[in-house]
């Protein structure tokens, strides 16, 4: 079989598609002269099926941050500890909200126009940058165990000093680590996978492997 | 496109080309619903697109990059399009139509060829068999021509390869 052969075997193909009127582009056409069919297929697009999870995870966030504000201003910073610890818990919230509002506003801003592999490359960046956001979130950790702390208990409980202090320590370890190493790039370790869930880390998997076949093919 | 004049002048020139969506659909999708979808997908991002087309680029140039990029990710977010790569539908509704019938047997080979590559592989050959030129593809796919050349030699000798073999 020669090149001939097989671009002939295509144009049979195109003249078969023809005969059978796969697809009726026509009713599509009218379809898309009114608008209110542009605002009703909008949520259904690849991109708006992208973003929609982000747009979720940032009103929980943003319900979760209000809950903050109302604890701290409720104490009326009587006890510093818990003050601290909310307010730090909040900040980190506030960075992942941020991080999601980002990733929102780029799938915006994704432009099909450009080439495949820039687009392509674009698009995988964004569905695996959730991991971003987790490892913030994963920071405000150790000030779960610190915002029932007060200074009498501090003083007269030596039970303070050998369990609940280092419990913070292990925590405050164990989040940094955790901030470090959360990473596409150990995208296959199975704590990864416990941590994450096989959903969302079946997706940064299959992310993961995208980007490297991506990169295998501008290479040659 | 905001008035009613351009919005014609958008979709004629859909119309105009409506066998470059066509036939992305079928080489990314195995059945008439999927295709429908993705053809609307399609239809939806041009449109969308359409103001940021330059005159930098050839109109059909500007469309395949759109039309192959909505359909890579319309493949790649429905897990059962790349589970699930039966012909039936289409061969289906070919075989419907009168013809003859060793051609159709070449043609749904050189189909399930295609719907065996990978996706960038799969878009690289539906531009060569549209007899597109390497510095024209390499503009829509994102790489230098003499890649271009160097892979699709590589996979039309493969599906040659593999259409001779399934024959015997």
């Amino acid at each position: 079989m020669n090149d001939i052969e097989l671009k002939n075997i295509w144009k049979t193909y195109d003249q078969k598609i023809e005969e059978a009127k796969i697809l009726n582009l026509q009713s599509w056409a009218v379809n898309i002269k009114t608008f209110e069919y542009l605002q009703t297929h909008k949520a259904a697009t690849i991109l708006g099926s992208l973003s929609r999870y982000k747009k979720v995870a940032v009103i929980l966030g943003l319900l979760w941050a209000f809950f903050l504000g109302i604890l701290v201003y409720g104490n009326h910073f009587k006890n510093v500890y818990f003050t601290v610890s909310v307010l730090a818990i909040f900040i980190f919230t506030i960075i992942a909200i941020a991080a999601y509002v980002k990733q929102i506003i780029l799938i915006g801003r994704i432009n099909y126009g450009n080439s495949l592999t820039d687009t392509q490359e674009k698009l995988t960046r964004l569905k695996a940058s959730t991991i971003k956001s987790i490892r913030v979130i994963w920071l405000q950790l150790p000030f779960y165990t610190t915002f029932f702390w007060n200074t009498e208990w501090m003083k007269s409980d030596i039970k303070f000093w050998l369990i609940t202090f280092p419990v913070t320590l292990i925590f405050t370890f164990f989040a940094i680590w955790l901030y470090k190493n959360i990473s596409l790039k150990n995208a296959e370790k199975k704590w990864l996978k416990m941590l994450l869930g096989n959903k969302e880390w079946t997706s940064l998997i299959n992310a993961k492997k995208y980007l490297d076949e991506i990169e295998e093919f501008k290479q040659g | 496109m905001q008035n009613a004049q351009e919005k014609e002048v958008f979709l004629q020139l859909i119309l105009q080309n409506k066998g470059i969506i066509v036939k992305i659909c079928n080489a990314y999708c195995h059945n008439s619903a999927d295709r429908e979808d993705l053809a609307q997908e399609i239809t939806y991002a041009l449109w969308k697109s359409s103001k940021n087309f330059t005159p930098d680029f050839k109109f059909t140039t500007w469309m395949y990059r759109v039309a192959l990029n909505v359909a890579i990710s319309f493949y790649r977010a429905n897990k059962k399009l790349q589970d699930n790569i039966s012909f039936t539908a289409i061969t289906e509704e070919i075989a419907d139509q009168p013809g003859n019938h060793a051609a159709e047997e070449k043609l749904f080979l050189l189909q399930q060829q295609i719907a065996a590559l990978k996706e960038l592989d799969k878009a690289l050959m539906i531009l060569y068999f549209e007899e597109k030129s390497y510095k024209e593809i390499a503009e829509i796919v994102g790489i230098t021509a003499t890649n271009v050349a160097t892979k699709i030699n590589r996979i039309k000798e493969k599906l040659k390869q593999n259409i001779n073999n399934t024959k015997k």
